[in-house]
């Protein structure tokens, strides 16, 4: 179930994030990413620019893809868990592709009265190709808090 | 002729600046990703949380960016076209949530340099690190962005 709360008791490692599926990835997705983000590299925008790049046509921002992945961690945890997420971009998206978000639980620790979970995240698209790999930290709350 | 990259930018701080975190910024960040959160998005639904107000998702500290500091500049100081650069690696470290009309100062380094032969032959490994720092001095976030540059 979408933002039902998740308490620190109700995790445990081996436990998979939700996968959370996102795209069809549309032009206008990056037009519009661009503006909210302010990187108007147009090699997200201008076909005949990425091609003269030598990249054989507009892609998305890896930025982009971030995000998609930092919301499978919150869809799951709640908004405000994440403590830290850092991420690897390892393959390109292009429009049309699909991209499924999902990880799982590597550990969990306490600290300072603090529920912390280590995830390891990943991101593929439609033919099962890894796009983002990456880690994040989440903090929540006990329930006898 | 091969592209050189000059190593002694390492260490390399960009001018500070300042940025306020808007609240619209705030939601069309979320939506243009298709994060449709409520604490994001809905002021009810923030105003009632414990932060009191919304907060912003995970990753929009990367919209806090100036034509002094931002990879533009890097570009500059690299040489390198926008056309020969990807974005490799991205890092957050969230201390705190960053709320709407919170004004932040930003501080950009190159901190590393990286030699490495990809896929697509030999690239450079660029790291920045910019530190966000609220007006009470407290740093609420660190960004670490590794650009390649494809030699």
């Amino acid at each position: 179930m979408k933002y039902a709360k998740v308490y620190g008791e109700d995790v445990k490692v081996g436990d998979a994030i939700p996968p959370l599926v996102k795209g069809p990835i549309a032009q206008i997705q990056l037009t519009r990413y661009a503006g909210a983000s302010g990187d108007f590299n147009p090699i997200h925008q201008d076909d005949e620019f990425a091609r003269a790049a030598g990249m054989g046509g507009v892609f998305a921002h890896g930025m982009l893809s971030m995000g998609f992945v930092a919301q499978s961690v919150t869809d799951w945890l709640g908004a405000g868990t994440v403590r830290k997420l850092g991420v690897r971009f390892s393959a390109l998206v292009r429009l049309k592709d699909v991209i499924t978000c999902t990880g799982r639980v590597l550990g969990t620790s306490e600290k300072n009265g603090e529920r912390l979970v280590e995830l390891e995240l990943w991101a593929e698209n439609q033919r099962g190709e890894k796009v983002v790999t990456g880690r994040a930290t989440a903090v929540l709350q006990s329930r006898s808090a | 002729m091969p592209i050189r990259i000059d190593r002694a930018l390492v260490g390399k701080e960009y001018p500070a600046f300042v940025v306020t975190a808007e609240r619209g910024k705030i939601k069309a960040f979320a939506r243009a990703i298709g994060d449709l959160n409520q604490n994001y998005v809905d002021d009810d639904i923030g105003g009632a949380s414990a932060w009191g107000d919304i907060i912003a998702p995970p990753t929009f500290a990367i919209t806090f960016r100036d034509e002094t500091a931002d990879a533009a500049a890097l570009l500059r100081d690299l040489g390198v076209d926008i056309g020969r650069v990807l974005h490799g690696e991205q890092e957050f470290e969230i201390h705190r949530q960053i709320r709407p009309g919170e004004t932040f100062t930003c501080r950009t380094k190159v901190v590393d340099i990286q030699d490495k032969t990809g896929k697509s032959g030999p690239m450079a490994l660029v790291t920045r690190e910019t530190v966000i720092v609220d007006r009470g001095g407290e740093v609420v976030g660190t960004l670490r962005h590794v650009t390649v540059v494809r030699l």
